[in-house]
């Protein structure tokens, strides 16, 4: 369980330490794909709670994700079109369902320990 | 059993580099973020705009208000400084003006003058029974006009007679026993102080033939000395 935590770690301190400056029309870009990273990983931990969880999903998942959002802004830039505004709408509207199930999921999974506890 | 751990360890792999790409991004986003906001200059709300227009032309303005008076200022000392030169002219010249007022006071008898010079003393000669006239020993004022001339052909600056300076209008006048000076009378001895150059005017009273031979002729005592320093009073009434 520690090599996942150690990652996201490096991950970050990597992040914070690089250099690299992206240009601002950029932004948007990464913007979108840090939300659909997000989405991911809720929907994720949103399956594995509902034993759904297959690991390829979430890891295509991930990735396709990410770059299906940047690539959607991309062409919405291209075409002056505000696309990327509908790919926040799609995964911000997912992200909130998926934080909404994981919520209930644990409540109940709390409710019921409680039970079993107060029972034994 | 093993392969159970390699399978978690492949798990665990795959988790750790999806972890590591979100916190990647994560990070990378939130850092650029941060610089953008250090970069980007504060965005401004639209009264704050106006504030800060407003406040910017009234600083133009005041810089060229500024600019304005910089340039009068500089327009105005140099105005200043023509007339401190001419001011500076003007005071030279008035202070040659000065100095000749002064000369000239010094010469009509105005002022207390000072300077080098010569004491003539003439008295009358001694009795003598011979002499039937008492007139050919005493002092005349012809006596003391071939002094006095003799001394201002010879250069002498201002000449007084037992301390009374005499002018251009001065006369001189006999008056039996004594000799009036522009109305005051003086008896012998007479003291003719001048100032000037004491040996120019010593040699030209001097000369064989002149003024002293002349009056030495006339049976008068002649004594004739130079002096540093001679003080005449200014003229009483002048």
């Amino acid at each position: 369980m520690w090599l996942p935590v150690m990652g996201l770690v490096i991950g970050i301190i990597l992040g914070l330490l690089t250099e690299i400056r992206i240009p601002e029309e950029y932004s948007n870009y990464l913007s979108i794909a840090v939300l659909a990273a997000f989405d991911t990983l809720f929907g994720g931990i949103r399956a594995y709670l509902q034993n759904i969880y297959d690991e390829k999903v979430f890891v295509s998942g991930f990735f396709f994700n990410i770059m299906l959002a940047a690539s959607l802004a991309f062409l919405g830039v291209h075409l002056g079109v505000d696309l990327y505004l509908a790919a926040v709408f799609a995964f911000g509207v997912r992200l909130f369902q998926n934080i909404a199930v994981i919520r209930r999921i644990l409540l109940t999974k709390w409710t019921t320990n409680k039970e079993k506890i107060e029972k034994s | 059993m093993k392969k159970i751990k390699v399978k978690v360890k492949g798990k665990n792999v795959i988790l750790s580099l999806v972890f590591l790409v979100l916190g990647f991004m994560i990070a990378f986003s939130y850092h650029l973020t941060q610089i953008e906001n250090q970069n980007a200059p504060r965005n401004l709300s639209g009264n704050q705009y106006e504030k800060t227009l407003a406040l910017r032309n009234q600083l133009i303005a005041q810089e060229e208000t500024n600019r304005r008076l910089q340039k009068e200022l500089t327009q105005k000392q140099e105005m200043v400084q023509k007339n401190e030169k001419s001011l500076a002219k003007e005071a030279q010249v008035f202070l040659n003006v000065a100095e000749d007022a002064e000369k000239y006071r010094m010469f009509l008898g105005k002022m207390k003058v000072k300077g080098k010079g010569v004491k003539i003393t003439l008295s009358d000669g001694a009795y003598d029974p011979k002499e039937d006239n008492v007139n050919n020993y005493l002092v005349h004022e012809q006596h003391v006009f071939k002094v006095v001339n003799e001394l201002y052909i010879s250069g002498a600056a201002a000449v007084a007679i037992n301390g009374q300076r005499l002018t251009s209008r001065s006369y001189i006048v006999c008056n039996g026993p004594v000799i009036t000076v522009d109305g005051v009378p003086h008896p012998a001895p007479f003291i003719i102080t001048a100032i000037g150059e004491p040996d120019v005017l010593s040699s030209s009273l001097n000369l064989s033939g002149g003024v002293k031979d002349q009056l030495v002729n006339d049976n008068l005592v002649f004594t004739l000395e130079r002096e540093n320093e001679i003080v005449l009073n200014p003229i009483l009434g002048s």
